[in-house]
């Protein structure tokens, strides 16, 4: 009798421990230390240009600035880092900093320490994705989305001598691209990269609405316009549905993963590359066979436009042991050169912070693609770019996802440009 | 005359020995031990599966009857509101539609796919062994590795069109970039995967079939068709009910696959399954008042289905 009552007594315990367990899997942030430091969480995400090695070294010099922190690593499981956050926050699990996710929605339900404008003195945009009138992320690096990257022999041997600068020239490119058996335009998005498909119509949108009304999202999200009932939007779409009509867009394409579209244009498969600013640090590091050109989506009139996106760098959860810490090690991280200069290698970034000179020795496509986006900016030339927007004026959570599936129907013929406006007002109207 | 019983009728006959009435105290200790073998073995089980099935289900109906957005508080009981614009949403529809299609498409080829590849093995040899090992090995796969195995089979740079090009196919299928292809291309990747399932389970029911029926139906004249018709196949009345009702509710279920070969594409809902537009709805769209309700019509969904599926299977296995 006494060894059934152990045998259960043991039993109980084990399932006691088990149910508990489960309830508190994960839940250690803000654990002290060995020598009392404070430990917290920081959320990394891992692609070829931002790898292991480079997370490791930039929290190792950002640590040594900022004594008695104790960064423990997390590495999102895929690119999509903000899903990831709101998983982790769902189980109370929120990391206390946050590299790179989409701040929209954790804002607003005040799970984000603010910054304030003093301690973003150095940065050059410190307003650019605010909600609410309050800074929630470090707007230390810009992207523009997209430039054309193109194949400067492919479009030598279709007898093409200078890039275009109207959008007039830039259809006769295609044309004598196809002509010579060059599929003009690589595009990709298959499976989780859906969104490798979007930056044409980030392109025409920024050039046929943003450029005119740069306050184009902010109107949409206060109601006063509608995707359908703007006939620039219409005719932004309208171009891209153009383009894969010529056929200067292969559908066949749309299968293509992100890395399979980029290794598609290396390849030769393809004369020009719409993507982000990003491309140059891979396309100077590890050259293709041929030299790679790039020119901003040319615009009507032939006027300089530039879609981009400033954000992209570290949050910090209002919840987090040490909030000032965190913010301090935040900066630390942020502003320190040995971490900027890596990641204008890695990932060719455009550091939006004062002073701050790239490495010289970067290559020529960051070179010329930094030179187009310092034009724009001296030409003030530089707008958002359409479902890349952080801060007050952004699509809801999801609808760029959306937008993404349905670019594919544009591409494919399954839609046409007043569907594809229709169906993000109605996929708008959801998210109400 | 009267007649002279000789035996006691059967029913009052006493018995021959009365069974030895067991001490009060040892039929006590007995319900007591049967409460603590529940307690021990039974107890912990059930307070797991309700912890992590019967709640969040509960959590989930709750949820399903609320506009609950994480992100914009305060949540509100909304009735059945949600369900109600399920009812009207054209996208819910649509994947509802595409879910029904993967199940059904699935379900039969895996199973015709799966008991002709059975009849195939069904016999005694090391290559036959190897071969049943073969085709077992996509079932202990996860689904990711799977779906990136065929990806990289079925993009447009993959091996099978780049092979078709080769051979001289100038514009060969976008089995995952052609909307109206994508969603079959899709039903095959999870066939593939589980025909393995459904070999085992049929070469286990062909090994319990006794091989006097077929000698009796051979010595009656009947081939290879009608041995198959009259014997086989009504003997693997269970089989069919376990592989079909397993490979329904997997595949109603199916959530993985589509997150790694097509992310709902190409276009809007093409290869979006129910679990699918769950996660983009609840976890990317942070509407989780509506995705918990699309979660609570999958739900009863199956299980209607599998039900009557089960016993409509059932009633045959008994009939057979």
């Amino acid at each position: 009798m006494m060894d059934r009552r152990r045998l259960l007594a043991a039993g109980g315990v084990v399932t006691a421990l088990a149910l508990l367990g489960a309830c508190t899997a994960g839940g250690d942030n803000g654990a002290k230390g060995g020598n009392g430091e404070v430990e917290l969480s920081f959320l990394t995400f891992e692609t070829p240009n931002l790898n292991a090695a480079y997370w490791d070294a930039a929290i190792a010099r950002a640590s040594a600035k900022v004594p008695g922190v104790k960064i423990k690593k997390l590495v999102a499981p895929s690119a999509d880092r903000t899903s990831y956050v709101k998983q982790l926050d769902t189980s109370g699990q929120m990391p206390d900093i946050m590299a790179a996710i989409s701040v929209s929605g954790f804002a607003q339900s005040d799970k984000l320490a603010t910054f304030t404008p003093t301690e973003l003195n150095e940065f050059v945009w410190p307003y650019v994705n605010t909600i609410g009138g309050e800074i929630y992320q470090l707007p230390y690096n810009t992207q523009t989305i997209p430039m054309v990257y193109y194949n400067k022999d492919q479009f030598a041997k279709a007898g093409i001598t200078a890039p275009p600068k109207t959008y007039a020239e830039f259809l006769d490119v295609c044309e004598k691209l196809k002509a010579a058996g060059t599929n003009p335009i690589v595009l990709g998005g298959g499976g989780k990269d859906t969104w490798a498909d979007m930056y044409p119509l980030t392109a025409t949108v920024a050039t046929e609405v943003y450029k005119g009304n740069p306050e184009w999202l902010a109107d949409r999200v206060a109601g006063r316009k509608t995707f359908a009932g703007d006939p620039g939007f219409v005719k932004a779409v309208q171009k891209v549905v153009d383009l894969a009509k010529k056929g200067y867009i292969d559908p066949v394409g749309l299968s293509r993963s992100y890395a399979d579209t980029e290794k598609a244009f290396r390849e030769g498969k393809g004369a020009m590359y719409p993507m982000g600013s990003w491309f140059p640090a891979s396309a100077d590091s590890d050259k293709p066979g041929f030299e790679i050109g790039v020119f901003a989506w040319p615009t009507d009139d032939g006027s300089l436009v530039v879609p981009a996106y400033t954000g992209g760098g570290l949050s910090v959860s209002a919840k987090a042991p040490d909030v000032e810490l965190a913010k301090k090690w935040a900066l630390a991280f942020q502003t320190d050169k040995s971490n900027l200069d890596a990641i204008v290698k890695g990932d060719g970034a455009i550091i939006a912070l004062k002073n701050y000179q790239p490495p010289t020795e970067m290559g020529p496509v960051y070179k010329a693609t930094l030179a187009i986006y310092d034009e724009a900016v001296r030409q003030n030339a530089v707008t958002t770019a359409f479902s890349q927007e952080n801060g007050d004026a952004s699509l809801p959570p999801g609808l760029a996802d959306k937008a993404a599936l349905g670019v594919q129907d544009l591409i494919t013929g399954k839609k046409t440009a007043v569907e594809f406006a229709e169906f993000l007002d109605a996929e708008w109207a959801k998210t109400k | 005359m009267t007649a002279t019983r000789t035996h006691p009728p059967a029913a009052t006959a006493p018995p021959l020995e009365p069974p030895a009435a067991r001490p009060p105290h040892r039929r006590a200790g007995r319900r007591v031990g049967g409460v603590g073998t529940f307690t021990l073995f039974g107890l912990p089980s059930l307070v797991l599966y309700g912890y992590v099935v019967l709640v969040p289900i509960g959590i989930s109906v709750y949820h399903s009857l609320t506009n609950r957005n994480p992100f914009r508080p305060p949540t509100r009981w909304v009735g059945l509101d949600n369900y109600q614009k399920l009812l009207v949403d054209p996208g819910f529809w649509k994947v509802l539609t595409n879910t029904i299609v993967i199940t059904v498409v699935v379900t039969i080829a895996a199973n015709a796919i799966g008991l002709a590849v059975a009849l195939l093995l069904d016999r005694r040899g090391w290559l036959y062994n190897l071969l049943r090992g073969v085709f077992f090995t996509p079932v202990v796969l996860s689904g990711v590795v799977v779906s990136v195995i065929w990806q990289a089979v079925l993009t447009d740079d993959g091996l099978l069109n780049s092979t078709l090009r080769g051979l001289g196919v100038e514009r060969p299928p976008g089995w995952l970039s052609d909307p109206d292809l994508a969603l079959y291309t899709l039903c095959w990747i999870m066939t593939w995967q589980m025909i393995g399932f459904c070999v085992v389970v049929y070469l286990a029911a062909l090994q319990g079939v006794p091989a006097d029926l077929y000698e009796a139906a051979a010595v009656d004249g009947a081939g290879p068709v009608e041995k198959f018709r009259h014997i086989t196949w009504p003997l693997l009345a269970p089989a069919l009910t376990i592989n079909t009702v397993m490979l329904l509710i997997s595949t109603f279920k199916v959530y993985d696959h589509v997150q790694v070969i097509t992310n709902g594409g190409p276009g809007d809902g093409t290869t979006s399954t129910i679990a699918f537009d769950v996660i983009q709805t609840g976890l990317i769209g942070n509407r989780v008042g509506h995705a918990s309700a699309v979660a609570v019509v999958m739900l009863v969904f199956v299980a209607v289905v599998a039900t009557i599926v089960l016993r409509l299977l059932q009633r045959r296995e008994v009939t057979s």
